[in-house]
């Protein structure tokens, strides 16, 4: 099977005439595996495939080409292949895409996470024979291990909950898409107001329409910051909010914050490693699971260190580059 | 009474570590310290907190590199060292932070490991167990059978504790002595003062827990923190007749303690440099003096002329005693101040009388001093500063009669006035990014001189030290962009530039550097200003450099014959 990777995200297959994540072209079928910026296309011309969540939230992010929805399990027959979607688990609408043709079978699995993000349509796999797995590696090292999701809502719940009694504004640096939901939805049992971005907010109807509880929720107000849960980037806390909250304590959510040498040391009270991709004794253990006849890695800062433990497992992989 | 937990004081520091502020840091260090029942615990505490495995005083240093603990640390896991640890302690820019999460993540780790509540008494005895080891083997057995016994976070302080001193959570010496004030309600001066004397965390906070610090007290070889003067302000009020003046050396500031045939040799970060000076040592052996301590200046001095710092390096630079590089760069110690004197510290007597003492200690036993200078006016300043520019000091200290030793601090007391900083025009050769930040900006720079028509050189400019951009903001972002654009080559995190980029750079000393291919390296480089003005082959040259070296090194220097710098009866 031909796999190759088109410019720093798309992967092609251009024996099938098929596209991942990228604009594509007028001849090929694209597939947009979700609507994080760098797996979007940036044409306006693009017709691409993808779920509904992932189209509504493409709009609006701006995304003024065309899309053909498709539903998850719904097989999508081209003249050279069979592509049927499976939920991610990543974000809302996050797709992996199971490609069948007489070449064999390949998934790609775009963003992923399992066991899957709470806030999304969860996480499935085919149940047929997989020969080559397209997989991103995100945190592909060992020192990567997530803890359960129960434990990082606790995690959430405690920050929010303990910096307001003793007087702090709590805010959560996060993502506005993915993670700003995630975290929300965490925080709706505790049934206070969360102040968000204009991005953040309009992204929240469409988690609200596939039935999503986010609870109490408002776009930020810089006059108001009492008694309220703020979730912001990093840019935005820093240029937008900061000179405006009297007293704020600071959680960073993210994979990356299992390190604790990383961005924003010196003001963050709390990290919490909160991931939408899977960590590397998952993919690792998806792998073995999956035994397919290569692994394709892409989307990593470090491949060696996964090949490595495939090797053990005797399965072949190589660096999509 | 039981002892605590080292797994408590783990999570104490890594809280500390966590926390944004330093007064969190400092409320948080404060808390824990109150709670210890024992003064063993408090003891063990406060020198792991900033000393690490032993006391600073006991001269007992742990030797344990990251190798050896990284390598075990691999073992223990099961996990290939080359292939595996080296990438994850890559991506966490830390050694000991990829071994706390590898023995969290790791099965086989978790396996291996049932934590034992190791208390603080038996941390201390596997550090004991670790010195007394001298093979890596024998080193790898002990952390291997500790770290058996351990939570990730406690292995990840045991570590620590014994690599770094203090701990690198950004918590100084000034944030001790407020966390032992808060926690035992003390000002934090008496706290500060009692670690001074002391010389020891562990005991102070003992004293400070039992309200003693009254019976603290000071004997030689515990170093001192020393003053430092400020810059002189030249518009600023200034009553001269407040204030008498002494040369400011080109040399190595040192603290020399003495008691009966003992003496120690300190640097101002309290680094004991004894050995590389066996002449001045023996010197004030010769003397029997009673227990002294002494504040100055160790200088090369050669043919009744003081000489610049650099040859005062190769004496720093020199392993233990040489007698080679010992007569070959003489160096005399010159007193400017005495801190203790028969069993007293005089910190506290207005300078005058211990310029008196030091005068009278130095008449009877024959050792220099400075020469102090009266300024009747203002006007007398400048001709006492051009004078000691002439002899090739830096400039003049002028001191406060009336004033206390105020150390450990940069005080008004006494004030510089120092020659301005030599200086050179240079090209960017290298741009280097910087590692502690994301992206790519290019914050230190390797800086060329111009060899294009020297006959030993086939290059256009060879590399004469490197700087850091301490630059404004504007400034930096322009330079980046012209980084960006001139670079041709890259290694890594460097770039080779075109060289079109003139600095005027500014710098302490030249140096000769056998090892560099301009055989000279400038010390303490820094950035003065970008000169976009200027074209490359307007920087300066290597015959310039050496020039300047020789003019430096041989050059003007006054000897010290009349209306001398320093006063030493023996003086030749």
């Amino acid at each position: 099977m031909n796999i190759v990777k088109a410019g720093s995200q798309g992967i092609l297959l251009p024996d099938l005439n098929l596209e991942f994540d990228c604009s594509g072209t007028p001849e090929g079928h694209t597939f947009i595996s979700h609507a994080h910026a760098d797996h979007m296309p940036r044409s306006k011309e693009s017709h691409v495939y993808c779920t509904e969540p992932t189209y509504k939230l493409m709009r609006k992010r701006g995304f003024e080409g065309t899309a053909d929805v498709l539903a998850y399990g719904a097989p999508l027959e081209t003249d050279r292949a069979r592509i049927t979607l499976y939920p991610a688990g990543h974000i809302l609408g996050s797709a992996m895409a199971f490609v069948e043709s007489d070449n064999g079978s390949v998934l790609y699995t775009g963003d992923y996470r399992t066991p899957p993000s709470p806030a999304s349509e969860g996480f499935e796999l085919p149940s047929r024979n997989i020969d080559h797995f397209i997989t991103e590696a995100t945190f592909a090292l060992p020192i990567y291990r997530w803890a359960p999701h129960s434990s990082l809502a606790d995690d959430v719940r405690t920050f929010a909950s303990s910096s307001l009694e003793e007087g702090y504004t709590p805010v959560f640096l996060a993502y506005d898409l993915g993670k700003a939901q995630e975290v929300m939805y965490m925080l709706a049992p505790l049934n206070r107001t969360v102040q968000i971005s204009d991005d953040c907010f309009q992204f929240c109807s469409v988690y609200e329409d596939a039935g999503f509880e986010l609870g109490r929720y408002e776009p930020y107000d810089q006059t108001n910051f009492s008694e309220k849960i703020l979730i912001a980037t990093h840019r935005t806390l820093r240029h937008k909010l900061s000179p405006h909250i009297r007293a704020q304590r600071i959680a960073y959510c993210s994979g990356w914050a299992a390190g604790s040498r990383g961005r924003g040391r010196g003001s963050i009270n709390r990290r919490i490693p909160l991931s939408d991709h899977l960590d590397f004794f998952e993919l690792i253990n998806l792998c073995r699971e999956l035994h397919p006849k290569m692994v394709h890695i892409t989307h990593t800062p470090n491949a060696d260190v996964v090949r490595h433990y495939l090797d053990e497992l005797n399965i072949d992989s190589r660096l999509l580059e | 009474m039981a002892s605590t937990p080292f797994l408590e004081l783990a999570e104490t520091v890594q809280n500390m570590d966590d926390a944004p502020y330093r007064r969190d840091k400092i409320l948080l260090c404060s808390a824990y310290l109150g709670s210890l029942q024992t003064d063993r615990d408090l003891e063990l505490s406060a020198q792991f907190l900033t000393e690490g495995p032993f006391p600073a005083s006991s001269g007992t240093r742990l030797s344990v590199g990251s190798r050896t603990y990284s390598t075990c640390a691999a073992a223990f896991c099961n996990i290939d060292y080359e292939k595996v640890f080296k990438p994850c302690k890559k991506a966490l820019g830390d050694a000991v932070e990829a071994i706390e999460k590898l023995m969290a993540n790791i099965e086989d780790a978790r396996r291996k490991r049932n934590p034992a509540s190791l208390t603080l008494p038996e941390i201390q005895s596997r550090y004991e167990m670790l010195y007394q080891q001298s093979s890596r083997r024998g080193k790898q057995q002990i952390l291997r059978e500790s770290w058996a016994s351990m939570t990730p976070l406690e292995i990840k302080y045991f570590i620590r504790i014994m690599q770094s001193h203090p701990l690198p959570i950004h918590f100084g010496s000034e944030d001790m002595t407020e966390a032992l004030a808060c926690a035992f309600d003390l000002p934090a001066g008496r706290v500060h003062y009692t670690r001074m004397i002391t010389g020891s965390w562990g005991r102070t906070a003992i004293l400070c827990k039992n309200g003693r610090i009254e019976e603290a007290t000071f004997s030689p070889f515990t170093p001192l923190d020393l003053m430092f003067p400020s810059p002189f302000q030249a518009h600023s009020e200034f009553d001269s007749s407040n204030f008498v003046a002494e040369e400011k050396f080109n040399g190595l500031r040192t603290q020399v303690h003495i008691k009966s045939s003992q003496v120690r040799l300190y640097s101002p970060d309290h680094g004991d440099i004894t050995q590389r000076f066996p002449d001045v040592v023996q010197f004030f052996v010769s003397l029997g003096l009673p227990g002294t301590v002494l504040d100055g200046e160790l200088c090369s001095f050669r043919n009744n002329k003081l000489l610049p710092f650099s040859l005062i390096q190769k004496r720093l630079k020199s392993k233990g005693s040489n007698p080679d590089i010992t007569e070959k760069y003489p160096v005399l110690f010159i007193a400017f101040d005495i801190l203790f004197d028969h069993q007293k510290l005089t910190l506290n007597l207005p300078f005058s009388e211990r310029r008196k003492l030091l005068e009278r200690r130095a008449a009877r036993y024959a050792f220099p001093i400075t020469n102090q200078f009266n300024i009747p006016s203002r006007h007398q300043i400048k001709p006492l500063y051009d004078q000691a520019l002439a002899r090739g000091n830096e400039g003049l200290i002028l001191k406060r009669k009336d004033s206390s030793y105020k150390y450990g601090q940069r005080d008004a007391s006494w004030l510089k006035m120092e020659k301005p900083p030599a200086s050179l025009q240079a090209v960017i050769m290298y741009a280097h990014t910087d590692r502690r930040k994301r992206g790519r900006t290019y914050s230190a720079f390797t800086l060329g001189i111009r060899v294009d028509t020297d006959d030993r050189y086939e290059e256009e400019f060879i590399p004469i030290g490197k700087a850091r951009g301490n630059l404004a903001r504007k400034v930096r972002s322009r330079l980046n962009r012209k980084v960006k654009e001139y670079a041709v080559e890259k290694y890594g995190p460097t770039l080779g530039l075109l060289p079109k980029i003139v600095v005027e750079l500014e710098y302490d000393d030249i140096q000769v550097n056998k090892r560099t291919k301009a055989n000279y390296v400038l010390y303490k480089p820094r950035f003065s200003t970008i000169r976009w003005e200027l074209a490359p082959s307007d920087t300066d040259s290597l015959e310039r450099v050496e020039q300047l070296y020789l003019d430096n090194l041989e050059g003007h220097q006054l000897g010290q014959h009349s209306t001398p710098s320093f006063v030493y009866q023996n003086s030749n």
